[in-house]
């Protein structure tokens, strides 16, 4: 090893002497969420075995960390290492941000490419070079109720698919009391995972020959697409999306008997300890049933280093360190992550745990999607034809043609080249919009000096506001109107010299885009639903809080403003539970009444009534809080003076309150409308826009399509297109207030 | 419709029924929230789940206290969240005083133009955001976290709304008293606002306060993240603690209502209507 450290020592480390010499030099390392916390571990062990060298370990969310690096690429802010997803290296390769690794790995046999499994390497290699270094793998088995597979008649896990689904058969019919559904196997409506396992086992590929070639190899598609078909049509599992499928339902139901079969990465094993030690014994995990051959999924993270690096030769040493397969088993035992290093699996602690055979079986097999850039938006894709044809709506036999098309639309973006004229006009217009602006607005000054008084002290008072608004505000608005005429995207915000104009064609494909359709009628759906309820009942509870005989009232108002202040995680959470269609709540209370079950979220027209509700419920206390502010404000002498005139309670809410809080009703009414077109929150969360797009948001669609696929010329022009139409119907509201206050005044 | 109607007993007990079970469907969560943060792991994820523990541990907590520099991240949150309420706050209110009482040319279209730039969806305005203030070398500053924040159209437009209720006459009298305009503002205006102002404060505390994306994209090193980024780094990609998830949620929600039950206080009934009167 010292042979190994020597040669590799920083030759900057040599050049300059004086400051290394003073103090050691350090490297900043980013890992994702938990990781991040527990790399500190490995990075102290490093910082033993290098004096010289200090790991600066920080920790990045992993619900953000993909904004994180893209922003930090896009403002040349980038560590020297950083943990990345292995879906992710073709966007940041693509981006020319990553170094080729290829020149450091030269005599360094424990990072030799035959080292790793060959699906982890996979992904780190673009052009027959390396980017990246494995860090750890991640692998879907099947975990499985060991106790009632016995009892149905398996007490080895089945090989093949015909036997699976037969087990599956027996255990439901074994399990079913009358009035509860019961099903054997979760799986994911719409999952691409799962899509392509199943594909791999059946035979199938995907892209085999590239992004040029067929999208899908011969046969082998439809077989899987009517064999999973066949879970949800013999009731075998529940028609449940991914997202819905968290862990507290699942594991609930993993113990009570009601699902006994799911598929899952080795994240579970510890959720299973940790959470449902009394279930020791009574499960195993399994290797995936074969049609053709058991194949699985691999993911998980690889280590890379940013071309941006001053210290690129300790980074290395870094990598290497966690390479070595004794550190590899260390990880394993600090975060539970599977170590990508095939040595490591050798190490007594992995090989003799039987829970871990399956993954170690289906890491020599796995494999991973295809590296191709649009790799998101062409899984979202997968995704979404799986539901269709689970729930019927597309045929099994139209699926491919359906993919197909598609895919390739996908797939076959016209490469625009930039004209310099663009570049002229995009540049200068960031300036010289907001100059007509001002330009415009003074010549119309004198004209309203004529007529009104004008007091020069306004211009003090507006300078903070309108200095920040014109700086964070106007100036991002008008970029991003620049940018809904071109083809923006990843790429091009980190370069550029790769962003062209594409003129009205990001409006035009718009209304091409069924999705846009869909989420623009889903959007006025919540909209035409969700502002009277919310408005009404936050008046009404504002008025009961208004009660002069009320006591308590703190805390009645902090009881009302709960929802808004409870993290949506939480809230998130209880809701799932409320709307599950096995122990919710809601559909306990609905057997009172003597009525089925129902599916509050998976049903296509459900689903939307029932994330207005949720969002009613988390939302009401805002506005109940502003109308509560405005009642304060009314003089109780106009009370006193119409009910002296003999005006009832319902004559004093007609004849004052209501014309007293207009303004007030003006701004929560345009306040309100623009919050539910700008839904977002509840069905990011809940539903992820399913079932079959029956919740799509055009915000939600708007932010998959920006951050996500990162076709942010595309998500500028949606977004442009949510504010002509609320634009029009604010015009519309002012109008009607106009005529109100005309009519009142 | 208060003192001047009579209630009947009947009527409030009806009354009080109905704000009880109300009351009981809002908190469920949040009580839940506080009971899941005290129980341990293995009675978390029960079918009928239990409201109070079985077995009470404040392991959760522990684990919490040890795992993060809460101080420091709590720290973070407090500058974030304070700073961008006064200044907003103060900055707002000034505007919203210039668009309601003052008159200068362009008004309406200075207005309008505001209420139109409202409508475009955060999300999209974020991106260009970040590259200006990488511009203004402010990535990684207190600045930079609040600055953007400062001046918020949907504030501006409450408490003109407000404000436009307030009669002229008062004004006038002050006028003629000679008050200078900043006067006016800072000892007629801002008192009349108080209801109006303490909601101001309550959203836009609340709002930064539980904000994550934005700290999250702004803060470089993780001394500067503030609570909810430095929390949501105790998730796995998969995995999640439920319980040291929750004992994090609790703890940032109470400064939260701590905020709010102090500005609530402001809403004073009959403030507003004494000052009207004269």
């Amino acid at each position: 090893m010292s042979l190994v450290a020597a040669l590799t020592l920083p030759p900057e480390a040599s050049a300059a002497p004086s400051e290394t010499a003073a103090k050691p030099s350090s490297i900043v390392v980013w890992a994702m969420g938990m990781e991040g916390t527990l790399m500190r571990r490995m990075a102290s062990r490093f910082e033993a075995e290098n004096p010289g060298i200090k790991v600066v370990v920080q920790a990045i969310p992993w619900d953000a960390a993909h904004e994180k690096l893209v922003t930090a690429v896009v403002a040349d802010i980038t560590p020297d290492v950083t943990q990345m997803g292995t879906t992710w290296m073709p966007e940041f390769q693509n981006m020319g941000v990553l170094e080729p690794l290829d020149a450091y790995a030269v005599g360094a046999p424990d990072v030799a490419p035959d080292r790793f499994f060959s699906g982890a390497l996979t992904p780190t290699l673009f052009g027959g070079r390396r980017y990246g270094v494995p860090w750890y793998v991640d692998t879907r088995v099947v975990y499985y109720r060991k106790d009632l597979a016995a009892a149905a008649g398996y007490p080895v896990f089945p090989k093949t698919w015909e036997k699976f689904h037969s087990l599956c058969v027996e255990l439901v019919r074994r399990n079913s009391r009358p009035g509860q559904p019961t099903f054997a196997f979760t799986l994911p409506i719409n999952d691409w995972q799962f899509l392509l396992m199943f594909l791999w086992q059946n035979g199938g590929e995907i892209l085999p020959a590239g992004p040029d070639g067929d999208v899908f190899g011969p046969g082998a598609l439809e077989g899987t697409l009517s064999y999973l078909k066949s879970f949800f049509d013999d009731n075998l599992s529940p028609r449940e999306a991914n997202r819905n499928n968290s862990s507290i339902n699942l594991l609930n139901l993993f113990e009570s008997g009601y699902l006994p079969i799911f598929v899952s990465g080795p994240t579970l094993l510890s959720e299973l300890q940790h959470y449902k030690p009394q279930l020791a014994g009574k499960w195993a995990t399994a290797a995936l049933p074969a049609s053709k051959a058991s194949v699985s999924f691999v993911g998980g993270s690889d280590l890379v280093v940013f071309k941006n690096s001053r210290r690129k030769p300790e980074a290395w040493r870094f990598i290497r360190f966690l390479s070595r397969p004794e550190n590899q088993v260390l990880w394993y035992g600090i975060s539970k992550d599977l170590p990508a290093v095939k040595a490591a699996w050798n190490d007594p602690v992995l090989a003799s745990d039987p829970l871990l055979a399956p993954f170690k079986t289906h890491l020599e097999n796995a494999k991973s999607p295809p590296p191709i850039l649009a790799w998101e938006e062409v899984a979202e894709v997968l995704s979404r034809v799986m539901e269709e044809v689970m729930y019927g709506r597309t045929p099994v036999d139209q699926a491919r043609a359906r993919y197909t098309a598609q895919i390739r639309r996908i797939l076959a973006k016209p490469a625009a080249k930039q004209s310099a004229t663009f570049r002229f006009l995009a540049t200068t217009g960031l300036f010289v919009l907001p100059l007509l602006f001002l330009v415009y607005y003074f010549l119309g000054g004198p004209k309203a000096k004529a007529t009104g008084k004008y007091q020069p002290v306004a211009f003090w008072f507006l300078l903070p506001s309108l200095s920040v608004l014109s700086v964070f505000l106007f100036l991002p608005v008008i970029a991003t109107f620049i940018a809904s005429l071109t083809n923006l995207n990843l790429y091009g915000l980190n370069d550029l010299s790769r962003v062209a104009y594409v003129g009205i064609e990001n409006y035009a494909r718009l209304f091409r885009d069924p999705v846009f359709l869909v989420s623009l009628r889903n959007t006025m759906l919540f909209a035409t639903l969700g502002v009277p309820l919310n408005i009404a009942l936050s008046l009404c509870m504002a008025l009961a809080l208004n009660r002069e005989f009320l006591r308590w009232k703190a805390f009645f108002r902090i009881a009302y403003f709960i929802p808004v202040i409870t993290t949506m995680v939480a809230v998130a959470m209880i809701w799932r539970w409320l709307y599950n269609p096995v122990y919710g709540l809601f559909n306990i209370a609905l057997a009172k009444f003597g009525i089925g079950p129902r599916d509050w979220l998976t049903n296509p027209r459900l689903a939307l009534p029932s994330l207005v509700l949720m969002a009613l419920w988390k939302g009401f206390g805002y506005n109940t809080i502003i109308f509560f502010a405005a009642l304060q404000s009314i003089p109780k002498s106009l009370y006193e003076s119409v009910a002296i005139d003999g005006a009832g309670v319902w004559q004093q809410f007609r004849y004052v309150t209501l014309p007293m809080l207009r303004r007030t009703m003006f701004f929560v009414v345009i306040m309100t409308t623009i919050g539910y077109l700008q839904f977002f929150a509840e069905p990011y969360i809940m539903t992820a826009g399913g079932p079959l797009y029956a919740t799509m948001s055009v915000v939600l669609w708007m932010y998959l399509q920006g951050f996500k696929f990162y076709n942010l010329g595309y998500a500028s022009a949606m977004s442009y297109v949510l504010f002509s139409i609320i634009f029009m119907l604010t015009l519309f509201q002012r109008k009607m207030h106009d005529r109100f206050e005309g009519a009142a005044g | 419709m208060n003192s001047v109607n009579r209630v009947g007993p009947a009527q409030k007990i009806a009354f009080y029924a109905f704000l009880f079970v109300s009351v009981t469907l809002t908190l469920f969560p949040f009580i839940w929230m506080l009971s899941t943060s005290v129980k341990g792991s293995d009675e978390i994820f029960t079918r009928t789940p239990t409201v109070i523990p079985r077995h009470w541990t404040w392991q959760h907590y522990r684990d919490l206290f040890s795992a993060l520099d809460m101080a420091r991240h709590l720290f973070n949150s407090v500058v974030y969240a304070v700073g961008t309420t006064v200044f907003s706050v103060l900055f707002n209110a000034m505007s919203g005083y210039a668009f309601a009482k003052l008159r200068f040319p362009g008004r309406e279209k200075l207005f309008t133009l505001l209420l139109v730039t409202m409508m475009v969806p955060g999300q999209v305005t974020m991106m260009p955001v970040f590259m200006i203030l990488k511009h203004l070398h402010l990535l990684n500053t207190y600045t930079g976290l609040i600055l953007p924040g400062t001046a918020a159209v949907f504030a501006i437009f409450m408490l003109r709304q407000f404000m436009m209720e307030i009669p002229e006459e008062i004004l006038e009298a002050a006028r003629v008293d000679g008050c200078s305009e900043a006067m006016i503002f800072f000892k007629i205006m801002l008192p009349l606002c108080r209801p109006i102002i303490a909601t101001l404060v309550i959203f836009t505390f609340i709002g930064s306060w539980n904000e994550f994306l934005w700290p999250l994209i702004i803060m470089l090193r993780e001394d500067r993240y503030t609570l909810p980024v430095a929390l949501a780094n105790l998730n796995g990609q998969y995995f999640t603690d439920w319980g040291l998830l929750m004992a994090g949620a609790v703890i940032v929600v109470i400064p939260a209502i701590a905020v709010f039950l102090m500005a609530q206080k402001h809403y004073i009934q009959g403030i507003a209507a004494g000052s009207v009167k004269e």
